[in-house]
């Protein structure tokens, strides 16, 4: 096509003819493209999996003693048709904060814990309501079922805060929500190691330091990502509960 | 053209090309956000939030793709020029939906705890040494940063206050963000992908991307504008017989600028190529109603003078033409813009 019988496009004055059925078939392509990658993207999303706030079994009120290390526990004393005697409970505050600055010297006690369930299949949390009104000491003592070594693991899978990972996000793990989960852990949410073999059963683990106590930030690098673990397990109440020295963490992918 | 400057000088053409755009977008974010949930065949559902980040940022991804498109596309079939027209709304929109994006991911997963949702955007993840887990919410910051930079200075006043060298080269920054984006999700979402259908969609926007720019570079190559011919002062530009009514050769100087030799009423006149809007290329407008008229937004210039008519103020520089022989030659040296030079006639020819 010579120069000169082109058609001429000027924006403030009429498309020329010749542009006219080009343009509307470029037109039609940018809709029916995007109306296209709009089903492509969206319908094709991972499932996240079964998890979440069980707000349909309402308020849970259950008896329990407390135990602060390496993250708040329950282990219920009292419970009821959700939740059984004898069952170990992490607890967490609202939001991304956990339940140990108010829990803490509750340690050894007895306390009337309510909240709300959040869970992942055997995966189970007890979000607390907030202020004073989440829990109330019994003022009696109770015994914290004494811990069972179960030997030293070398384990693979992924560390994620616990309460995304029970479905308070949804998805609530690996690499694009680590940032989220590093802050969830920051507010002192319990970690937990999702074992891509289950021991005994178990496929979920709460992590705590080799001292007892919370998980290192030094971990923190880790977490989201497929890992290999080496680290020994114990069992509290029916609990279990990885000791993880960050320095025996190494990434897979 | 400028006189005053006003938000938008509105046209038909503008607000059909606005339809379009926006009808597209809408027609995205419709079916995403309201049927894709009913489609996916999900144990567990995705939050709200998050599905809607995801909606309106991979919206903001195919939006940033068609811009970039648009350009060599144009430089490839001219019959794309009138995409070029109205781009700049087109990118305002894109950081529109970019920042809405933003928002859902800082309002969910960045909310919540004892710390501003801002700063935990920045503290929470420091794994910058690594780059399976890397804090990829960076690349999404700075292209969100660059859109918005761009999107506040597309308007003309800042065309005009910045210069159009300055302000083009700021608008490269657009480039900057693309390759921002393709990162933020590379090392984000891409990560934890089982299904792949969108990372193939993803990696063909980008490849689209790619291979029109290496198309049109290669395009540019081949069908570039002469360089032209120097012998003693004045260049070379083409024969005469090359010239038609209405239309411009564009030679290329040694210093890299281009001028526009237009044949009008059978009189050669030389302007600068360089539209003093953003630099558009003027010899390959068109000569209406006696003006030089720019292919990208329709500047016009008087060829003899290269002044924009009354009452706009544009100018640009004009070349002195003459004929040895069959050899129309400029002289490279540039007349202020504005500078009138007398036209110079073409021979009579016998086919002519
Ligand atoms: S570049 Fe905009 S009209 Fe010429």
């Amino acid at each position: 096509m010579s120069k000169s019988d082109a058609p001429f496009f000027v924006g403030y004055l009429n498309i020329p003819k010749g542009l006219k059925g080009f343009l509307l078939k470029v037109s039609l392509l940018l809709f029916f493209g995007f109306t296209a990658g709009a089903l492509l993207a969206g319908a094709t999303q991972d499932d996240p999996g079964q998890a979440g706030f069980r707000f349909d079994f309402g308020r849970q009120t259950v008896e329990g003693v407390i135990q602060a290390k390496p993250y708040p526990l329950l282990h219920v004393t009292k419970g009821n048709e959700r939740i059984e005697i004898g069952e170990t409970l992490m607890l967490t505050g609202q939001g991304k904060s956990g339940a140990m600055a108010s829990i803490a010297a509750l340690e050894g006690t007895v306390i009337e814990a309510t909240g709300i369930l959040l869970n992942r299949g055997e995966l189970r949390m007890l979000q607390l309501l907030g202020g004073n009104r989440g829990f109330k000491s019994l003022e009696t003592d109770g015994p914290v079922p004494a811990s069972e070594s179960l030997g030293t693991w070398r384990l693979q899978g992924e560390i994620c805060d616990g309460k995304c990972l029970a479905g308070a996000m949804q998805p609530g793990r690996g690499l694009a929500h680590k940032a989220c989960a590093n802050l969830c852990l920051i507010g002192d949410i319990p970690p937990v190691f999702v074992s891509s073999q289950p021991i005994d059963g178990e496929e979920y683990f709460l992590v705590g330091s080799v001292e007892g106590g919370s998980l290192s930030a030094a971990a923190y690098d880790y977490v989201g990502n497929f890992v290999e673990i080496e680290a020994a397990l114990e069992r509290q109440g029916d609990l279990m509960v990885l000791k993880l020295d960050p320095k025996r963490i190494k990434v897979i992918r | 053209m400028s006189v005053k400057y006003i938000p938008v000088q509105w046209n038909s053409n503008k607000w059909k090309y606005n339809a379009i755009m926006l009808a597209s977008v809408f027609v995205y974010l419709l079916i995403f956000i309201e049927l894709t949930p009913g489609i996916m065949d999900n144990e567990g559902r995705i939050n709200t939030q998050v599905h809607n980040a995801r909606a309106f940022g991979s919206c903001a991804f195919f939006m940033l793709s068609v811009i970039l498109c648009i350009g060599p596309l144009a430089r490839l079939d001219r019959r794309f020029l009138p995409l070029l027209y109205n781009r700049r709304h087109f990118g305002v929109m894109t950081a529109f939906v970019a920042i809405t994006h933003a928002g859902y991911i800082v309002d969910w997963y960045f909310a919540f705890s004892k710390s501003n949702k801002y700063e935990a955007l920045l503290f929470a993840n420091t794994s910058f040494s690594q780059v399976s887990g890397f804090p990829f919410e960076v690349f999404g910051i700075f292209a969100l940063l660059c859109l918005i930079i761009l999107a506040a200075t597309s308007h003309d006043f800042w065309l005009k206050f910045l210069s159009p060298p300055v302000w083009k080269s700021i608008h490269y920054l657009i480039y900057a963000a693309y390759i921002a984006v393709i990162a933020h999700v590379s090392l984000g979402i891409l990560q934890d992908q089982q299904n792949h259908v969108f990372t193939l969609t993803f990696v063909a926007a980008g490849l689209c991307v790619a291979i029109l720019h290496l198309l049109a570079a290669l395009h540019e190559r081949k069908h570039g504008d002469a360089a032209g011919d120097t012998s003693g002062d004045w260049i070379a530009v083409c024969n005469i017989s090359e010239m038609n009514e209405g239309f411009a050769n564009i030679v290329t100087l040694s210093g890299g600028e281009r001028v526009a030799v237009f044949l009008h009423q059978g009189k050669l006149s030389a302007i600068s190529n360089a539209c003093a809007h953003q630099n558009g290329p003027l010899g390959e407008g068109k000569i209406i109603q006696c003006l030089v008229t720019c292919p990208w937004h329709g500047f016009q210039y008087d060829v003899t003078n290269g002044r924009s008519p009354a009452p706009f103020t544009e100018m640009v520089p004009t070349y002195r033409v003459k004929l040895v022989g069959d050899q129309v030659m400029i002289d490279p040296d540039a007349n202020p813009p504005g500078t009138f030079v007398e036209p110079v006639p073409m021979p009579i020819t016998e086919g002519a």
